[in-house]
């Protein structure tokens, strides 16, 4: 319950100070700007073919053949979990915190690559967006419907913390919904997403099946 | 869950509801709502248009009756006025929303389960799942289901309204028949919490819409399950108790105030009101 | 965080850093409930540039503010979650609203979100307005008011106080102009000035929680009057075991009338003359608590009972019962509002009812000293109706070169009598500071577009102090400003004061002075303010309290004389603009939610109606929509018949609010406006307008309308839905709370 604590500072009922830091969002029709609600967390670490399946989770079947959607950088998420070795909760880092996992700020990409790899052309654009004070418009690729309500903290929490599974192997957690992210550059839905998935998954894990859990 | 499954579910909750009450419930919402108290200001209704995303329809879709308001308050005007020159006694006010009825009747009747009973005593509406055959509407003695005849996503909220609407729940379309939910998304955040926190509930720790923003603080919400809630103890006090209307006395101590409506018609509502109080002496 | 970017802290660039600054740019991480996608790559998705610790996406984050909705002061809390207001509540530390807000609190997002917003500076050119820049807009106006000298300047809001009072005043000095009016229609002005003669404090605190009985004279103190908020809290205590008795007298009936154990409607104008006759009686049996002079004893004498049925038309029997309960249920609080005060004999009327609670012992039991905030520069400036007629009077004397409005709109709430519009077409240079394409905007030679209340700072000093230590309540924005082109209004006003007094400067917006001041109050813990701290505890409590400056009441008695009852064969009804909690004054016709929102008696919405009385509905032989025509000697609006008993048969009651001629979709060219064809007569005493003392006439029209209205019935057709138990069985069984 290490997490619990943390989260309970931002809960909803407290009040808190200061100005908003956010700006607004501004929803034009076509583009509805959604943060990271459904997911983009992602994931492996180990140079291994296959990402193994944790051992207390009984994966629903089903594949998906996600479309290449292109985004405005092309974030390589094999370089940074394959190679680097980057647990997927560091960039993700609302995704213990929240329903959604969060596209990650802007300082924590600057946060490396301020003096990491700076003369590459990706690195140079996110640079710009940074200096101009904006954010990427990134596109969303995993997604539910609006009438669903998904929550990755509850998700996270049963499957890792409380299932004492070592964190650092988080990504074959996160794997179960959004597939080999270790092997993509930019993220791709493997996974249907749909009612059957969720339901083939919660009734082989014993998650709940009273519809308002879900539906809202 | 096959639809086996459904019709299994349904019969359980409905015999439950005749036995006295469903011994498996996870918490039992109920109000208590204090005519003596309620002042009529609508401050109730527009919180909930505020939490729930309800759609303005305009003048000409209010004629037809398909204004959305969840919370309404309804102005009677006095039965006795008919005898008089003014209504000396003022106006009659009541809340009327979804009475989250123990056996309700607008359950059993949807073709498509989309009207089911929770673990938490609630109706609930599942959207996605309403094809819009509205006989859960024409079932409900309360008149307090509201049907979408239109999609109001652009008409009710031109941008940039649109950014003021709840992320918590969805925006029904047109075809889809929608009611109070007692706020289930303020309850699932609450109860998430108390469980992220590894406890119970606490009472007020959270209310619907309606009655925190109640300027008279007539609107009483809480687990009717939950013995020390201020809920409970205001149905004890005025000796209302959940179940079928004929398994017991109409009303236990006629000099209380607490009543159900349509309680004769053994639907078992979860919302108890306490009578107006009249001054008789002028 | 040492690799982090390091940005200089201003205000604006701070909140760029830690937000997102760029024009135009969109946001964080919003899941806007929007139509339903599964599809790749439709929806956009934008992270935080540099989030603060405690934001989380998808979890909503609470921020304390002020409700600007009606100039009570409620204390709010604002839920925001990834960079907008989603939801308003109240604040539970406020000791005005305690938790609680009222319909119009809870639309205050629609007003923000509104999409009829002004969204860019605009000048008059060629005749028409123009979208321009703020710079050239903003030199117009400098040049403009270098070029004015002292009193020809003038400055209309409406009721202004905290900071934004104080910069108000300081423009003023620094124009060298003594022409700032404050103008409200729903206003308390009566009251206050015989409150203040009368007792010495022009805004004792009502004790509505103490009172046994509450005597009414048309005061809505639940929908439109004083604090109404605050008012309802206190309503619920006073309702409580052993439960007090409401007497409301007033010619049609308000929310509060709909509320009251006896309902009676006086001919209206004459609630002074029912107030003496009352008095008379009391003190006839030796009721009274408290002695009057032997003059006052004398004039009091007049007002026999027979004498006083003939002017009011209230029953002796009936005065006879309001009196005996006044002693019987001792204390008692007698409390007189808009239909009492709104005659030319309206003071005098109000002051009969103030003669009555000191007859009674109310003062000092139901009526308390106030306790005032300490800092006198930062109380309310309280609107009224008596400024509106001054600056009417100044414009026909063609006394203004330039005048600067700011957050109020006299183009729609002055009568047509008033000449406004034609006055105002006489002056050189006009400034409408406004969030709405309102009248008053339509007709001004520049429209300067303000920030919403939820997008700006400010402090606030509610006129009606609600007990305990007095409270200035902080307002900060819940978000940046939807619209990159609106200013703030303090920081637009600091801008006029920095071109004109070099010792602004020192301040670099609006915030930074806001800051600079409340960290010198009095009262504040910790004036070093060491990290923030002091200044973010005020901003996460919303408000600081302060030792009291402590009135004290003096009753100054003394006789009062009410005008008798005239009747007019030309004009036999009296028309009553009624205030309506909701659309107000007409500021919130704009407002959706507020629109479909039944007015709480006659249940109509999205227009206007005119309330007859069944009786005189049959004279005039009109139905349930049927149009009629309402004319005074200024003019006529013509709009549907609603019926029902709440309303004296001399009376035709028409809401205030629609009738808009502008002011965005939702209001403009809906209903009709009262307002505009009363006739311009004032309070003898006070120079408020006379709401209530236009005299009209009805005439059928040969059109008619579909009501649209909640419900079906009027009656609960002998269902018992609404159950009513003896208030002596309820004490019986709920004893003595």
């Amino acid at each position: 319950m290490q997490f619990a604590n943390r989260t309970s500072l931002n809960n909803a009922a407290a009040v808190s100070i200061r100005r908003l830091q956010a700006k607004l969002v501004q929803c034009g029709k076509p583009f509805y700007l959604l943060m990271a609600l459904a997911v983009m967390a992602l994931l492996p670490l180990t140079a291994m073919a296959e990402l193994p399946v944790p051992s207390h989770i009984t994966p629903p079947p089903g594949e998906h053949e996600g479309e290449h959607v292109p985004q405005p950088i092309e974030f390589p998420h094999d370089r940074h979990v394959k190679d680097m070795k980057i647990n997927c909760m560091y960039c993700h880092t609302y995704a213990r915190r929240s329903k959604v996992a969060g596209i990650p700020p802007t300082s924590k990409c600057m946060g490396c690559h301020k003096v990491i790899a700076t003369d590459r052309p990706r690195i140079q654009k996110l640079t710009e967006y940074w200096e101009k004070g904006e954010s990427p418009r990134w596109k969303k690729v995993h997604d539910v419907p609006d009438y669903v309500h998904f929550t990755h903290e509850k998700h996270i929490r049963k499957f890792v913390f409380d299932a004492d599974f070592p964190v650092e192997d988080v990504q074959q957690v996160c794997g179960v919904c959004h597939g080999e992210v270790r092997e993509m550059t930019v993220a791709e839905k493997k996974k249907p997403l749909n009612m059957g998935f969720c339901r083939r998954c919660h009734e082989a894990n014993g998650g709940p099946g009273d519809c308002w859990k879900c539906h809202k | 869950m096959s639809f086996k499954n459904i019709l299994e579910n349904f019969s359980k909750y409905r015999r439950g509801a005749e036995e006295g009450g469903h011994h498996e419930y996870e918490h039992r919402w109920g109000m208590a709502i204090d005519l003596n108290l309620c002042i009529g200001c609508n401050a109730c209704s527009t919180a909930c248009y505020a939490e729930n995303n309800l759609a303005v329809v305009g003048k000409d879709k209010f004629e037809k009756g398909q204004a959305m308001h969840w919370m309404r308050i309804e102005r009677y005007w006095d039965d006795a006025d008919a005898g008089r020159d003014f209504p000396e006694q003022g106006a009659l006010f009541l809340p009327m929303l979804c009475q989250q009825c123990g056996a309700a009747t607008c359950e059993p009747v949807c073709p498509v389960a989309a009207t089911y009973h929770t673990p938490d005593g609630l109706n609930a509406q599942v959207y996605n799942r309403c094809i819009g055959s509205r006989y859960c509407n024409n079932n409900c003695p309360f008149r307090v289901r509201y049907f979408n005849f239109w999609s109001y996503y652009e008409s009710s909220w031109p941008e940039p309204l649109n950014m003021q609407l709840n992320p918590d729940l969805s925006v029904r379309d047109k075809g889809v028949m929608e009611k109070c939910t007692f706020c289930v998304q303020r309850i699932r955040t609450a109860k998430d919490k108390a469980q992220r926190e590894n406890r119970a509930i606490v009472d007020g720790e959270f209310q619907t819409a309606c009655a925190q923003a109640c300027p008279t603080g007539a609107i009483v919400f809480g687990d009717t399950m939950d013995p020390n809630s201020r809920v409970t103890k205001l149905w004890q006090e005025h000796e209302v108790e959940r179940g079928p209307y004929t398994s017991k006395k109409p009303k236990q101590n006629a000099e209380l105030r607490g009543y159900r409506i349509f309680e004769e018609l053994n639907v078992d509502p979860s919302i108890m009101y306490l009578e107006r109080v009249r001054e008789t002496e002028v | 965080m040492s690799k982090m970017k390091s940005v200089k802290i201003d205000r604006r660039s701070f909140l760029k850093m830690l937000g997102w600054g760029g024009a135009g740019t969109a946001l964080a991480g919003c899941d806007l409930p929007t139509t339903v996608t599964l599809e790749e790559g439709k929806e956009e998705v934008v992270s935080y540039l540099m989030p603060e610790e405690y934001v989380i996406p998808g979890i909503g984050v609470w921020y304390a503010s002020t409700c600007l909705q009606c100039d009570a002061g409620c204390g709010l809390h604002g839920r925001v979650r990834e960079g907008r207001v989603l939801k308003l509540e109240g604040n539970p530390d406020s000791p005005i609203n305690h938790g609680k807000t009222c319909m119009m609190g809870q639309a205050g997002v629609q007003a923000h979100y509104n999409p009829d917003r002004v969204t860019s500076p605009m000048l008059r050119k060629n005749g028409t307005l123009q979208a321009v820049s703020w710079d050239e807009a903003l030199s117009e106006l400098n040049g403009r008011l270098g070029a004015v000298s002292g009193d020809r300047f003038a400055m209309v809001t409406g009721t202004v106080s905290g900071h934004q009072a104080v910069l108000v005043s300081a423009l003023m000095e620094q124009m060298g102009s003594s022409n700032h009016f404050a103008h409200e229609t729903i206003n308390a002005r009566v009251w206050r000035q015989v409150c203040e003669d009368m007792l010495g404090d022009p805004m004792p605190r009502l004790r509505l929680d103490k009172a046994q009985v509450i005597l009414s004279f048309g005061a809505d103190f639940l929908g439109t009057w004083l604090s109404p908020v605050h008012m309802a809290t206190e309503y619920a205590k006073f309702r409580s075991a052993p439960r007090g008795m409401l007497v409301q007298i007033e010619p049609k009936m308000t929310l509060t009338g709909g509320n009251a154990d006896l309902w009676l409607p006086a001919r209206p104008g004459t609630e002074g003359a029912l107030a003496l006759g009352i008095a008379n009686f009391v003190i006839e049996r030796g009721w009274n608590k408290v002695n009057v002079t032997p003059n006052v004893r004398r004039a009091l004498a007049e007002y026999d009972l027979p004498k006083v049925e003939e002017i009011t038309g209230i029953p002796v029997s009936k005065i006879k019962r309001i009196a005996s309960l006044l002693s019987e249920r001792s204390p008692a609080l007698v409390l007189a509002g808009a239909s009492a005060a709104g005659f030319e004999d309206g003071y005098e009327s109000v002051a009969a009812a103030m003669l009555l609670n000191i007859i009674v012992g109310a003062v000092g039991e139901t009526i308390e000293a106030s306790a005032q905030f300490p800092e006198a520069a930062l109380l309310a400036r309280q609107g009224s109706t008596a400024d509106l007629i001054k600056f009417a009077k100044g414009l026909e004397n063609k006394a203004f070169d330039v005048v600067l409005f700011a957050n109020t709109n006299p183009v729609y709430t002055a009568p047509e009598a008033l000449g406004l519009e034609k006055g105002l077409a006489e002056v050189g240079f006009k400034v409408a500071m406004t969030q709405f394409p309102d009248e008053t905007a339509m007709l001004a030679d520049l429209v300067l577009p303000l920030a919403s209340p939820l997008e700006d700072w400010g402090t606030h000093v509610a006129a009606y102090q609600a007990g305990g230590d007095p409270v200035i309540s902080v307002q900060q924005p819940l978000m940046e400003p939807i619209h990159k082109d609106v200013r703030g209004f303090g920081d637009v006003m600091l801008g006029l004061l920095k071109a004109r007094n070099k010792e602004f400067e020192q301040f670099a917006d609006y915030y930074a002075y806001l800051k600079t001041a409340m960290l010198n109050m009095p009262g504040l813990a910790d004036k070093d303010n060491k990290n923030d701290a002091a200044w973010n505890n005020l901003l996460q409590k919303g408000l600081l309290s302060a030792k009291p400056a402590k009135g004290k009441l003096s009753i100054k008695a003394h006789t009062v004389e009410v005008a008798g009852y005239q009747h007019s064969k030309e004009y036999p009804l009296h028309l009553v603009p009624s205030a309506r909690l909701g659309l107000w004054d007409g500021r919130h016709a704009n407002i959706p939610w507020l629109q479909e929102a039944p007015d709480q008696i006659a249940k109509v919405v999205w227009d206007s109606w005119a309330e007859l009385h069944p009786k005189t509905a049959h004279e005039l032989g009109v139905k349930n929509g049927d149009i009629i025509r309402v004319s005074s000697a200024s003019g006529s609006i013509e709009t549907q018949v609603y019926i029902h008993k709440g309303v004296h048969p001399d009376v035709v009651a028409v809401p205030m609010g629609q009738g808009h001629t502008a002011y965005g979709r939702y209001a403009k060219n809906r209903g009709a406006n009262p307002l505009k064809v009363l006739n311009p007569i004032t309070d003898k005493k006070t120079g408020e307008l006379a709401t209530h003392a236009t005299r009209v006439k009805v005439s059928k029209v040969p059109r008619k309308n579909i009501l649209v209205k909640m419900g079906g019935s009027e009656t609960q057709m002998g269902r018992p839905l609404v159950r009513t138990v003896s208030a002596d069985q309820f004490r019986r069984t709920e004893g003595e709370g």
